[in-house]
């Protein structure tokens, strides 16, 4: 695929989103000629940004990663105009801050090359472990930590004339992948040689379990101070991840899976709302006034959706709690059908993908953990969520990447693209 | 090192590939499932306000239509001009309070498939109607609401039947409800109300509530001894003031409480006029369960009907009767645990009106397309032979003396012949339950009918079949046959 039609596909998205936008007013009976121009116009600029940043900073990257990123783009946006026009143009405008903040990460490492990151890892992790704090903050009048549907993972920034929320752990998993990337590239032979033998049985040195101890009680930390079973999740599966990915030793897997349980059970004895999340898992219809309402409003959906949809704007996703962001898949599902959650599937499987490709042509061991912990970061996260959606796993309450409603997770997410954009030049060259 | 990160890729592929797999589930497999679940608000929120098509007579009375909304010019409202005299055949469509009769078992045919999807587009490029169809009932509007209005103030039933047919003229139950408020916004409360009405408007009687059918059941169990060939109407019988009931220290005695005519012994042509309860106890006794059970059921106990909308099944307990004696005894009178809807008492008198041949009852007769050409028409079903004609015609001949010799007095009609037979059911104490079952002409019946009407009606403790709802049946066939 040449860059040029890679600038066909993504004009090609940019119009879709525009027709998404005018199916949606022709289906409430009105015309909104400007909103559909506007949206066409926005999600032009926006990928359009971020193309430019592409061929000026990183022109022998992939071309598979960023159309299927438009297409399930314009997806959550077409469902979140549908079901809140106001909040649908906040997000058109983050759109456009997610991509200038490609473009200057584009910029930044296309001047110094990724490897700049590597320099900073301690800063990394400081400003992980901050951004993870931060919404545990009192309130300091210009900024405080906010507490919304029971976990506090956002943050109120008040600056007089202008205020704004913030989810800083939609920032805070990026600089943390860095970070441990590029501990594990330093680290490598540390981990993977010493062993002690026991008799028969050869056990890691009891110092190579210490990364993965710290990060279990990292993210047990977040789970307890915040309440946040998606990010505590994510953060943790993509760390055991990549730590595998860094050492091919399977016990690392093996022992995370065994923390995870451990920690699951501790969390479902001890946290109220990981007990009903999990109930409203196994059965949401057995309390489906209550706990269970969202996940049977959100089966609903996707079964009346069936195979076509009910079209854009004619469905009746408002009716499910938390559509825009959570459950905005089944909005998807409901609306488009079949077809539509096929379609984004596959957009998430095209992405991943690409991000994988790009971690195993990769010939830099930095570069390849940090390309794999990105696109680990992609996969687990939109497994989670999707999953949660859909009745696989229990709802952790987690953004589908590129798709939900919410400028923290864009802006984090349009950062991680430029990140791989970028890894995938520097190893083409 | 990429062995690692290949397992990781493949491991996210392969969740990836769960994702798919349930959303193969919900959005293929297991559609009806979710879509039609009760809680899922969808379907009745995405028909509410569309267009729907007409429900009309066979004369042309508009029962159902769906007229624009004046405050909303893409909404519409759906209202039902004939109001309560209707209801039980008609039904209801609400968004709040669900949906009931034709409107439930047909809305299929009567929605509009205008959906504004994609579907739509390429259903209409084919060349397809996307338009609401529009239906046409068998009932005889004169019919149903002089039933109707017949019942006034008593709580019971009408079903008549065209005996050639099956084709239902009137479905009448009573107390009833208007189904308009049930398309309002307090569309809840209304109901609630109805609920808690202790006239129960909400129930079908017709088709729906199971009674002792008293001595209307006399008709099945005559109908049995003659179609086996155990009696004929000259037959005779002792006439006894009380019937021993075997293994039993209980008696069956006449409705009279005396003997049924000289005290020595009695026709069945007698008895049957007379309705007497020492006959056909003794009857149902020497036929036995099995020949009568036979009968009953090819007159329709023990099955279901659909109008298109479901019935309660009538009951004639075949096994648990035929080692018990006494309980058969009872049986034959239609008490003890005999049970039949209206519908079903008119079926019986309707294969008897058709030389012994049952047709299917239905009750709608075309479906049109938004032109009003008939797409489709329910041309009459045979449902089963229930009597020989032979047999058919001597009951015709014991149903006609019971009305110009015997407790039917009150169902003649001048200047035609009518055959019937009366019902009075003591049922579980209070006033009776009466009935009476009738088809006329005699010579080429055109109608066959059953009127039920509950705890004695407007005249309670002395009610009888043939005193209350005779003269009902009378009106309703002089009523039809002068339209």
């Amino acid at each position: 695929m040449t860059r040029n039609l890679e600038a066909g596909l993504l004009a090609g998205a940019a119009a879709l989103a525009g027709f998404g936008v005018a199916l949606v007013e022709f289906a409430g009976g009105g015309s909104a000629e400007a909103q559909v121009g506007l949206t066409f116009l926005i999600f032009g600029a926006a990928f359009g940004l971020v193309h430019v940043g592409i061929r000026r900073f990183a022109p022998m990257a992939t071309t598979t990663l960023v159309p299927p990123i438009a297409l399930v783009t314009v997806f959550g946006f077409v469902e979140i105009y549908r079901l809140d026009p106001d909040r649908a143009s906040l997000q058109r405008w983050w759109l456009v801050i997610g991509a200038l903040a490609a473009l200057l990460t584009l910029a930044w490492t296309g001047k110094q090359g990724i490897t700049v990151l590597r320099r900073y890892r301690n800063i990394w992790f400081a400003t992980g472990v901050v951004l993870l704090l931060l919404p545990l903050l009192p309130d300091l009048k210009v900024i405080r930590g906010v507490e919304l549907n029971g976990s506090r993972l956002w943050i109120d920034i008040d600056l007089g004339f202008t205020g704004m929320s913030f989810q800083p752990a939609e920032i805070a998993k990026l600089v943390l992948v860095a970070f441990l990337a590029a501990y594990l590239a330093d680290r490598q032979p540390a981990l993977t040689q010493a062993r002690r033998q026991i008799g028969r049985f050869s056990f890691p040195e009891p110092r190579q379990l210490a990364p993965l101890l710290a990060i279990w009680i990292g993210s047990l930390g977040v789970l307890v101070s915040q309440r946040d079973l998606g990010a505590s999740l994510l953060l943790f599966s993509v760390f055991i991840g990549l730590i595998y990915a860094a050492t091919g030793a399977s016990g690392y897997l093996t022992g995370g899976l065994a923390l995870v349980a451990i920690g699951g059970y501790g969390a479902w004895r001890v946290f109220d709302h990981v007990q009903r999340r999990v109930t409203a898992w196994l059965d949401p219809f057995s309390d489906f006034a209550g706990a269970g309402y969202q996940l049977s409003q959100s089966v609903f959906a996707l079964g009346t959706g069936s195979l076509a949809g009910s079209g854009p704007g004619l469905g009746r996703p408002d009716l499910i709690p938390n559509a825009i962001t959570d459950f905005v898949f089944a909005a998807v599902g409901e609306e488009f059908g079949f077809a539509g959650s096929v379609a984004v599937l596959c957009g998430y499987a095209l992405i991943v993908a690409s991000g994988f490709g790009i971690a195993l042509s990769s010939r830099d061991r930095f570069r390849k953990l940090l390309a794999t912990g990105l696109s680990l970061i992609l996969g687990v996260q939109t497994f989670l969520i999707i999953g949660g959606v859909l009745r696989v796993v229990p709802l952790t309450g987690i953004t589908l990447p590129f798709m939900s409603y919410g400028g923290s997770s864009l802006l984090g997410n349009f950062i991680l693209v430029a990140l791989l954009a970028r890894i995938s030049h520097e190893e083409a060259t | 090192m990429n062995r690692p990160t290949r397992r990781l890729a493949t491991a996210i592929f392969l969740a990836f590939g769960v994702l798919l797999g349930f959303v193969t589930w919900y959005q293929v497999l297991a559609v009806d499932r979710y879509r039609n679940d009760p809680r899922n608000a969808r379907t009745a929120l995405s028909e509410s306000g569309k267009e729907r098509g007409v429900i009309v007579t066979r004369d042309g009375v508009v029962l159902a239509e769906s007229f624009p909304d004046p405050d909303e010019p893409t909404a519409y409202l759906r209202s039902y001009p004939e109001g309560p005299a209707y209801a039980p055949v008609v039904g209801y469509t609400s968004l709040l309070a669900g949906s009931a009769g034709l409107e439930r078992t047909f809305t299929d045919e009567l929605r509009s498939r205008r959906d504004f999807t994609i579907s739509d587009l390429i259903a209409a490029a084919l060349g397809g109607d996307l338009r609401p169809r529009s239906l046409q009932v068998t009932i005889d509007p004169a019919l149903q609401t002089t039933a109707y209005s017949l019942l006034e103030g008593q709580r019971g039933a009408v079903v008549a039947i065209e005996p050639s047919t099956g084709e239902l003229l009137a479905y009448v139950s009573a107390p009833s409800y208007d189904p308009n408020p049930l398309t309002q916004p307090d569309a809840l409360d209304f109901r609630q109300g109805l609920l808690d009405d202790p006239a129960e408007p909400l129930v079908d009687r017709a088709g729906n509530s199971l009674y002792a059918p008293g001595s209307t059941f006399k008709t099945v169990v005559a109908a049995s001894a003659i179609e086996s060939g155990l009696a004929r109407p000259e037959t005779e019988f002792p006439d006894l003031l009380e019937f021993p009931l075997p293994n039993s220290s209980a008696t069956i005695s006449n409705f009279s409480d005396g003997v049924c005519s000289t005290g020595d012994t009695v026709t069945l042509q007698v008895a049957f006029s007379r309705s007497c309860n020492t006959v056909f106890a003794d009857l149902a006794i020497r036929l036995g369960a099995e020949q009568l059970g036979d009968t009953a059921s090819d007159f329709g106990f023990n099955r279901e009907f659909e109008l298109p909308w479901p019935t309660a099944e009538s009951v004639f307990l075949t096994r648990e009767l035929r080692d018990d004696e006494a309980a058969l005894g009872q049986s034959g009178i239609g008490e003890r645990d005999v049970r039949a809807t209206p519908l079903q008492m008119a079926l019986v008198a309707a294969a008897i009106a058709n030389d012994g041949e049952m047709m299917r009852p239905f009750v709608v007769r075309q479906v049109f397309d938004a032109d009003g050409n008939t797409e489709r028409v329910f041309e009459p079903v045979r449902e089963r032979r229930v009597l020989s004609p032979a047999a058919a015609a001597v009951m015709t001949e014991m149903m006609e003396r019971v009305v110009t010799n015997g407790t039917g007095g009150r169902a003649s009609v001048s200047g035609v012949r009518v055959a019937g037979k009366t019902g009075t059911s003591q049922g579980s104490g209070g006033p009776p339950d009466v009935w009476f079952i009738a088809f006329a002409p005699v010579e080429d019946p055109s109608i066959a009918i059953a009127v039920l009407i509950e705890d004695g009606g407007l005249t309670g403790e002395d009610a009888t079949g043939g005193a209350l709802a005779a003269p009902i049946a009378a009106q309703l066939i002089s009523a039809w046959l002068n339209r």
